[in-house]
């Protein structure tokens, strides 16, 4: 949208209004009131609804205001007798063949078709025919279907297309036997739920929420998710202390996922309340012996006495300390102060197998926000499968592409689902990421790095071409599979893609795994003497005790059990018993992010708010608090008494990148906080280069490239700790009983000609 | 059924009635592709789209949009393909005269679509028929590989250096996908939903590229019109409405069938009663729907000694339009509102249910028709379907549910006692607000 | 996992549609290969296969369905929206012959109920229905643009016009 202004007339009030604006926009923001349903922004335009009609001088009939560019000295009258009785009469059509089931219907309370209906309808009902009925259904585990409510908006059909790439849910039937469903009546999809969210009325419902409450009963806290690195805004429903359903409904919460959520996200909850969360503290009083249930002082005072004697015994370094990639920055701050503070070991880390420290430390440019993502001009990324793993960033990228003609260049060992919105996929060796890397560093190991890759010069010539076509932003997003030398390089790249002169901007986009990887990062944690491996390897000899917030990844545990069993002490804070626990000699019930205050720091280095929603389940507590509790028998007095801002106040005095920050100042999650990461000058980078030469030159050339794209799911589905606790989730790993699935290719993105086609040529398949 | 022109020399219906009438020799002995060779060898492509500006000639798909303005609206420099689209769905109620031009003069539209692929620079072109048509398909197909054969499709036709390819193209089933750009949603494998005008398809049609759509009846109109001259061809008819027109005439008359009149044709009386031989067994005419099942229905009285005139500014005059040419005649024994109803339902059948009036308020009307027919009228029912027609007509996203407001309206208005019949008031007298 | 799975049924209705596609002879495919040549797009072709498979099998069937996707690469629901939006498409079985008579106004008014009538006796069902031995269904349908030689009917994509009930009975006396 250009910055020139026009005048217009609305309603007899001028106002001056930027070129090119929608007309219902500017309506809405000058407190014109329009109602609408299938208007949806960032969605294709529809304009069936009809509710958004409005008089516009020198036009004929009635004019949709969600269709209309504001033009020069245009005169619009959006409230007379007229529009009303349209608007009016639009909801009586609406309405005619609707059951009018409120009561019984869980949108009720929250139906903008009902609110609607309120402001706008028509007071006696004058459609006294037989209405036409479909029968309520499940389309799936997670979404249930009443299709007598629906007002056909196809909100459901554009997010499921635009957003998510998967065109799963579609509107079938002609007229009024309109119905949206899909074939065969089972939907075959991500089950991300979002047709539920952007559902106005109650025809797609949660279907793990069914009639379990009334909106008005739930108490809505606004949080962050705790799957994914991408941090969600989130609202969570809670009722005496169960958490009963999370939504992204504008309604209750505006971040940077707008309405947008991911299977995990929003269904992914029900472990919070679950009955198998640990009640009491519990300790093994002999190695082999069972957990037996303590109190809170015993417990901690038996850890105490224990990790005291080993520190006595075999000095600091013999304790180590290991937070994790999915608790707060509050928690993995106190396990950071515990270890270098109170205990004084270098021995500390987090059980997140990436350690992001390399690419922090060099960082030239600005992290990419998700924003930045959907207005990109150009975007690469290496490796990974955000669809599946970061699905906000998916749907971004998607958008980028299909919304913003945005080129994407795909560089990955597997032909993952994105490469349908890809310009260009560059198909490599698997493991051969860092090759990757060394590629776009400069163009000296070209050969090599080729050959390693197994792809053709001329892809990286394409590649480079585009990168230097760019004007506006270039992001490039990575996993966190990198070494080391491979991440500096990357944080780098901003210095060699420079491009002012034409309005480019280098932006990084790092894809770790975790809700908190970053922050576990800056929270120091990664700057330990030794990794997890390190540790797990070292447990028994140079380490004797470990004290562990969370479990270990299960193939790490089973790597390293034996080292395990010759640990003195292991004491684990966790929702559940789970493998790591069996090795434990105390186990302390840690309270989930539902039933804590804190802060997650995702991919964009937004430093986000958890917020308590409903009391600590059972006996448990939130991480930090035990820390603090640990550290307080051990003598020494943390001072933050019960506040986890307090907490915070210190990490924003210590941490440079937070310096600043506090609660109040995270609090709208409208405009989020990016912390302030300090951007490294041009570094010389030989040292790193010969290193990461040397990784490439190690790289086998025998491992064959992935050639088929994997299925929808196959990461979200899969059963974790949380996961497990939903039983949706083990139908959806059981394969969710669908049809083959077919890939999708949009009409649009096929190129046109109009050249002569021989009637008899054979189309080439 | 009669085929034929009356007060005009046949031109479209010129050939119709010859000896295999659709082979390319018959078409070529009497002047066929004579046009194309002029507009190729002597015309620029604009010249022709002038000559077409000064026909007059104008859309005979139902909008009667002038014809030559159309076309000047596709962007010549656009570095996309352009396309030629013939409109061959003929689904209007009452409409079948395009079947008879393909099934017995398809060279003529193959023509015509060339000369318009010239003058808009388009190489790819299709043939939309309704899938009903499937035996006029075959026909077109076998006439286009003649052509094909003979040098007249394909690369440098007639040794110009002008490409073109036409192609048939099959619908499946919905009036709908008559409207020009849910034809080319259909056309492009999706549902048959209109979309959003502006962009107009002369602009972004057939896939995102410049798209001309006319009507059959259009296309084979314009080898006359290079051949004769614009100004030739629109003196055939007046001044706003170039040439002649097709009627289909169907209902109660002895001689339904496919007329070629002159735009301006006098009057519309003496067409039933004389042209077409009268009304069937000596009926007596009590209502004429004059242009497809979309347009206005007028009273008898409104037509005997009315003098009016069968173009587009007479027919409006007499209180209708000229929409499609669908001319369905009725006499004394049609409950106009069992005839009213029995359209309603077509409409409700036929709407895409893309925007809310349309689909609701069809399904609605046809409900209350209903109740009514079995004989639950109410008294205030006809007030009802006024006021929905009222709520539907213009609010629509397409103009079908205009379409589908318009004869209701008009049949409540001009035949009250027919609706009184069946709406019986609380007081036992029959009572209708008009 | 110790809680109980949610209970899906009885509103649930999973349909597996199955994994088998259709495959046809290579004249088909060859006729399938002269319509997708016709357009720039594959998708395009999608109602003139429709009506090849139709042809083929009777009605689009879950493996004719699958086939349409796989060949158009496209997903079943692409080919589930177009298909249930045309009147001319079956996504269940019809009869042998299917009888569509036209009732729309000029039809009407010319007779179109006494042939209903005539048809419908004789096969001794109800338009919508089929009878029993698979033979003949009969619906009734809008506009087929016959109005002049009203009333009329078409059988699978032929026309018979100006019919009367002794018409009526040569025609499907004459059918094989
Ligand atoms: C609901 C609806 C149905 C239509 N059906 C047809 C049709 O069957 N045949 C046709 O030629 N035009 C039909 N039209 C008109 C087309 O939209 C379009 O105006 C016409 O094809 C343009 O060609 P012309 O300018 O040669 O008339 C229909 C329009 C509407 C709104
Ligand atoms: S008026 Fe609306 S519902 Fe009716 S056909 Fe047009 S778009 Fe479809
Ligand atoms: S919001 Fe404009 S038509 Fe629906």
């Amino acid at each position: 949208m250009s910055t020139e202004v026009i005048k217009v007339t609305i309603n007899g009030k001028e106002f001056e209004v930027p070129k090119g604006a929608r007309l219902i926009d500017v309506c809405r923001d000058k407190q014109f009131d329009i109602p609408s349903f299938c208007y949806y922004a960032d969605l294709a335009l529809q304009a069936s609804c009809r509710m958004c009609l409005v008089r516009i001088e020198k036009m004929p009939k009635l004019q949709t205001s969600c269709t209309i560019i504001c033009t020069d000295g245009m005169i619009v009258t959006t409230q007379s007798e007229e529009i009303e009785k349209a608007q009016r009469s639009m909801l009586e059509f609406l309405l005619a063949n609707h059951p009018l089931d409120c009561p019984v219907c869980d949108r009720g309370g929250e139906c903008e078709l009902q609110e609607m209906t309120f402001d706008w309808g028509g007071l006696e009902e004058r459609f006294t025919e037989k209405k036409n009925y479909y029968p309520e259904k499940y389309l799936s585990p997670m979404v249930a279907n009443d299709p007598q409510r629906c007002i056909l908006c196809k909100r459901c059909t554009r997010v499921c297309d635009e957003w998510m790439g998967e065109d799963a849910i579609e509107a079938g039937g002609r007229g009024a036997n309109t119905v949206i469903g899909t074939y065969g009546g089972w939907l075959d999809c991500s089950q991300c739920g979002n047709c539920i969210e952007v559902c106005p009325t109650g025809t797609l419902l949660d279907g793990t929420y069914r009639h379990q409450a009334r909106p008005w009963e739930l108490t809505q806290t606004i949080s962050t998710c705790t799957y994914c690195s991408d941090g969600c805004q989130m609202s969570l429903g809670s009722r005496g202390g169960d958490l009963m359903r999370i939504v992204a409904r504008d309604r209750y919460v505006n971040g940077l996922n707008g309405e947008f959520l991911c299977v995990k996200g929003r269904f992914g909850h029900p472990f919070v309340n679950h009955e198998e969360r640990i009640r009491t503290p519990l300790i093994r009083y002999q190695k082999g012996g069972k957990l037996i249930p303590a109190t809170w002082d015993e417990a901690i005072r038996h850890v105490a006495q224990k990790l005291d004697a080993i520190v006595d015994a075999h000095g600091p370094n013999a304790l180590g300390v290991i937070g994790s990639p999915r608790i707060t920055n509050e928690a993995n701050y106190l396990l950071y102060k515990f270890a270098t503070e109170l205990v004084g070991t270098n021995n500390y880390t987090a059980t997140d197998s990436q350690n992001l420290k390399p690419f922090f430390d060099n960082l030239a440019g600005p992290l990419a926000t998700h924003r930045d993502i959907r207005y990109a001009k150009t975007i690469v990324l290496i490796g990974g499968e955000p669809e599946e793993l970061q699905p906000l960033t998916g749907k971004q990228i998607r958008q980028a592409v299909r919304n913003g003609g945005a080129k994407l260049i795909v560089i990955n060992s597997t032909p993952i689902r994105l490469i349908e919105q890809a310009t260009q996929f560059i198909h490599i060796r698997p493991g051969a990421e860092d090759a990757a890397a060394l590629l776009l560093a400069n163009n000296s190991n070209d050969e090599l790095a080729t050959q390693k890759l197994g792809i053709e010069a001329n892809e990286i010539q394409n590649l480079r071409q585009t990168i230097a076509d760019t004007q506006g932003d270039l992001v490039i997003m990575f996993t966190g599979e990198l070494i080391g030398a491979a991440q500096a390089v990357m944080a780098q790249l901003p210095y060699v893609f420079r491009g002012e002169e034409n309005g480019r901007r280098v932006l990084l986009h790092p894809l770790p795994l975790y809700n908190n990887s970053v922050g576990a990062h800056d929270m120091g944690l990664m700057n330990g003497a030794m990794n997890q491996r390190q540790m797990l390897e070292g447990a028994g000899d140079a380490i004797r005790a470990i004290y562990l917030a969370g479990s270990f990844p299960i193939e790490q545990l089973r790597a390293h059990e034996d080292a395990l069993c010759k640990l003195d002490f292991l004491v684990v804070q966790e929702l559940f018993e789970t493998d790591t626990t069996a090795f434990a000699d105390v186990v302390l019930p840690a309270a989930s992010f539902a039933e804590i205050d804190g802060t997650y720091t995702n991919n964009d280095g937004f430093v986000q708010r958890v917020r308590q929603s409903i009391p600590p389940v059972n006996q448990s507590k939130s991480d930090w608090m035990i820390t603090a509790q640990l550290a307080l028998e051990l003598g020494l007095d943390f001072k933050f008494e019960l506040s986890a801002s307090a907490v915070f106040h210190e990490i924003a005095e210590r941490v440079p990148a937070y310096a600043g920050l506090r609660y109040p100042v995270l609090k709208d999650e409208s405009n989020p906080v990016q912390a302030k990461y300090e951007i490294a000058e041009e570094r010389d980078l030989t040292s790193e280069l010969i290193a990461l030469r040397d990784a490439v030159q190690a790289l086998p050339e025998t491992r064959d490239k992935r050639e088929v794209t994997p299925e929808v799911g196959h990461e979200l589905f899969k059963i974790g700790t949380l996961t497990d606790k939903v039983p949706q989730f083990h139908l959806l790993a059981a394969g969710n009983p669908r049809p083959a699935t077919l890939r999708v290719s949009p009409l649009y993105q096929i190129t046109v000609d109009a050249d002569l086609r021989e009637p008899v040529a054979v189309a080439a398949e | 059924m009669f085929i034929g022109a009356i007060g005009c020399e046949p031109l479209q219906l010129a050939r119709v009635q010859l000896e295999n009438s659709t082979s390319l020799d018959v078409y070529r002995k009497h002047g066929g592709y004579e046009a194309l060779k002029k507009a190729l060898s002597e015309m620029s492509p604009d010249e022709v789209t002038n000559e077409v500006k000064k026909s007059a000639l104008r859309g005979r798909g139902g909008a009667g949009f002038p014809t030559g303005m159309k076309w000047s609206f596709v962007p010549k420099d656009s570095p996309k393909p352009k396309y030629v689209v013939c409109n061959a769905d003929e689904s209007e109620p009452g409409t079948f005269k395009d079947r008879y031009l393909m099934e017995r003069d398809p060279h003529m539209l193959i023509e015509g679509m060339l000369i318009a692929a010239y003058a808009l620079g388009a190489r790819l072109n299709y043939i939309y028929t309704r899938g009903e048509y499937r035996y006029l398909i075959e026909i077109m197909d076998r006439a286009l590989e003649e052509a094909r054969g003979a040098g007249l499709l394909g690369k440098n036709i007639l040794d110009s250096d002008f490409s073109c390819e036409i192609y048939t193209h099959t619908g499946a089933g919905a009036y709908i996908c008559g409207e020009e750009t849910a034809l080319l949603s259909s056309l492009e494998g999706l549902r048959g939903h209109p979309r959003m005008k502006p962009p107009f398809p002369a602009v972004s049609g057939l896939y995102a590229s410049p798209t001309v759509v006319n009507n059959v009846e259009t296309l084979t109109a314009v080898p006359d019109i290079i051949k004769m001259g614009g100004e030739a061809y629109q003196k055939l008819g007046t001044e706003k409405s170039g040439g002649t027109k097709l009627w289909s005439v169907s209902g109660h008359v002895n001689r339904p069938g496919v007329y070629e009149l002159p735009m301006g044709y006098d009057d519309m009386e003496k067409f039933i009663m004389e042209d077409c031989d009268g009304m069937l067994n000596g009926g007596k005419l009590k209502a004429v729907i004059p242009g497809g099942s979309s347009v206005y229905i007028m009273r008898a009285d409104q037509i005997i000694g009315k003098d009016v005139r069968m173009d587009y500014e007479g027919l409006v005059a007499g209180g209708s339009s000229v929409g499609s040419g669908g001319f369905i005649v009725m006499d004394e024994s049609v409950d106009i509102f069992e005839s009213t109803k029995n359209l309603t339902e077509f409409y409700k059948h036929e709407s895409c249910g893309w925007c809310t009036p349309c689909r609701e308020g069809t399904d609605w009307l046809v409900k209350v028709f209903r109740r009514v027919a079995s004989g639950g009228g109410r008294p205030d029912d006809a007030q009802l379907m006024l006021d929905l027609c009222d709520n539907i007509e213009g609010k629509s996203f397409c103009p079908l549910g205009d379409a589908a407001a318009w004869p209701i309206q008009s049949a409540i208005k001009r035949f009250p006692e027919d609706f009184k019949k069946h709406l019986v008031g609380t007081n036992g007298k029959p009572q209708v607000e008009v | 996992m110790s809680q109980q799975l949610t209970q899906i049924g009885p509103l649930s209705q999973p349909v597996n549609i199955g994994d088998e596609v259709a495959s046809f002879s290579s004249e088909v495919e060859a006729e399938i290969n002269w319509h997708l040549a016709k357009y720039p797009m594959k998708r395009s072709a999608i109602l003139p296969l429709m009506f090849i498979v139709q042809r083929e099998r009777g009605y689009l069937d879950a493996p004719g369905v699958a086939y349409l996707a796989k060949r158009l690469s496209l997903r079943i629901t692409d080919i589930w929206e177009v298909a249930t939006f045309y009147s001319m498409l079956h996504t269940q079985p019809v009869g042998k012959y299917h009888i569509q008579i036209c009732k729309t106004l000029s039809c009407k008014i010319m007779g179109e109920p006494g042939i209903t009538d005539h048809v419908c006796n004789r096969l001794g069902i109800k338009p919508g229905e089929t009878t029993a031995d698979g033979r003949f269904t009969v619906s009734l349908v809008e506009c087929l643009g016959s109005c002049g030689t009203a009333p009329m009917f078409q059988i699978g994509f032929d026309y018979h016009e100006n019919l009367t009930p002794e018409k009526v009975d040569q025609i499907l006396d004459s059918l094989p």
